[in-house]
């Protein structure tokens, strides 16, 4: 119990550690320093709302668009952030392995974390300035949204435990990976409700764990009037399975890593 | 004691695999000063990364009873992008010790001044070896790795490592890994020396010398 104590300590203090290195290093001290991570989420989501309502008036699905697009937006960004910062981390943060407490794993939860926090802060930004203007309404269910992000997190998460290990494996995969990351777009559940879709293709988009969360979060924010469709458990069968190949893979790949 | 036991270790090449490590046994007791001998490419580095912990190898086992440093060299163990400062507070946050006595201490030991405020990848090799120095000093381990980076820079401070690791750590033990016979002979107590991938290890230290002197 007490080795266990020690260990959970360890792993904060490291963890807590390489939370500032990497924010340091990525964004300096200059200017507004780490808030610059909400600076690309921000302006993706925006300049897509905006785009959406000057193609498509100022209504989707019975919601303001700008709310809609900015409420699917944002976390498809942090998914497909995470997944590409995913790639190739441990080739990149080699010199941490000269320190034996920190452990591969570290790695990846720490860029993931990360882009979380970041991702999440530019939601309620965003949330807060567009409220501020009666454009995005007060959330319906606080609990629910979390839960959809939390849903959607994990899925994020176990994709870049199984991404990070095999992009070290085979140069290949780690080129295609970017497309893949692209071609994510229609199973994320940002640009559609699945209420609106034809039977055919909800059952298909439903076969995807972030639609669930996707749907999980726009029932917290608007509420019942967009029919959300999610189940609780469907997700974890996916995602559980994934991050523990996810783990197994990390394991092989640490074995053959090469440290400058 | 750090023991090795029976370690391997292969890297992957154009076409199949070489090997570097083929068995190597080896132990390190408390207070002892162990010579690491070879050639260029013996594989001197590897098994220092290997007893650091920072590769794991192929097959075999390696028992740690002592707290070892990471391989102390010129690269490795900084991220080059931050400042020495930065690299000191990392360290210390993830050692645990405050930062403040090994800010304090790093300044002292180092007398890089100012430029410990500048990114560690503009540093010179001798400047790089300092820092090196300074950080795993500070952190206190009881067995310490030193890969090539054996009293460099100028007299002064040559001196001033020649007291800190010899004279006040002088109970702490230490792998080194060196072409200089002179500084061989005059600090470490056993010797080993790296050939095909085999250890032999000597604990007359003047005749591995002799035997690296004939490689």
């Amino acid at each position: 119990m007490a080795s266990l104590r020690k260990g959970w300590d360890i792993q904060t203090r490291v963890i807590g550690a390489l939370m500032l290195r990497e924010l340091t290093t990525r964004f300096g001290r200059e200017n507004i320093g780490f808030l610059w991570i909400m600076v690309e989420p921000l302006l993706f989501a925006v300049l897509v709302g905006l785009l959406w309502r000057a193609a498509k008036g100022p209504v989707e699905y019975g919601v303001d668009i700008i709310a809609f697009v900015v409420s699917g937006y944002i976390p498809l960004v942090f998914f497909r952030s995470t997944i590409s910062r995913a790639v190739n981390s441990f080739t990149a943060n080699g010199s941490l392995m000269y320190h034996r407490q920190i452990k591969i794993l570290d790695l990846i939860l720490v860029r993931f974390m990360i882009e979380m926090i970041g991702h999440m802060m530019a939601y309620l930004f965003i949330a807060l300035a567009l409220g501020a203007f009666g454009l995005f309404p007060m959330p319906y269910d606080v609990g629910f949204m979390m839960l959809g992000w939390l849903y959607y997190s994990l899925f994020t998460l176990a994709i870049a435990l199984v991404v990070a290990p095999l992009s070290e494996m085979s140069e290949v995969l780690e080129k295609i990976i970017p497309v893949t990351n692209y071609m994510m777009v229609p199973f994320s559940g940002a640009f559609y409700l699945v209420g609106s879709l034809y039977t055919e293709a909800a059952d298909v988009v439903l076969y995807f764990p972030p639609v669930h969360g996707m749907e999980m979060m726009r029932y917290g924010v608007f509420g019942p009037s967009i029919d959300p469709q999610y189940d609780f458990v469907y997700p974890l069968t996916i995602i559980l399975p994934f991050m523990a190949l996810g783990l197994v893979l990390c394991r092989v790949v640490r074995r053959r890593l090469v440290v400058e | 004691m750090i023991a090795c036991q029976d370690l391997h270790k292969s890297y992957r090449t154009g076409h199949g695999r070489r090997d570097v490590l083929k068995g190597i046994n080896l132990t390190i007791n408390k207070g002892e000063r162990v010579a690491l001998l070879g050639r260029n490419g013996a594989g001197k580095s590897t098994l220092i990364k290997q007893i650091g912990g920072v590769e794991m190898p192929d097959s075999g086992r390696i028992m740690r009873h002592m707290t070892n440093s990471w391989p102390i060299g010129f690269n490795g163990g900084f991220q080059g992008s931050l400042t020495g400062f930065d690299n000191a507070r990392f360290i210390a946050r993830i050692y645990g010790r405050s930062y403040a006595d090994m800010r304090e201490f790093v300044e002292e030991f180092t007398e890089l001044g100012g430029v410990l405020k500048m990114p560690v990848k503009t540093y010179s090799s001798g400047m790089r070896a300092r820092l090196a120095f300074a950080l795993s000093l500070a952190i206190e381990f009881d067995c310490y790795l030193i890969d090539e980076v054996i009293l460099v820079g100028d007299q002064n401070f040559q001196r001033k490592c020649h007291h800190e690791l010899f004279e006040k750590r002088a109970d702490r033990a230490m792998v080194i890994a060196s072409h200089d016979m002179y500084t061989i002979s005059d600090i470490c107590n056993r010797a080993v020396v790296l050939e095909n991938g085999i250890a032999t290890g000597y604990d007359d230290v003047t005749a591995a010398i002799e035997r690296y002197n004939s490689l």
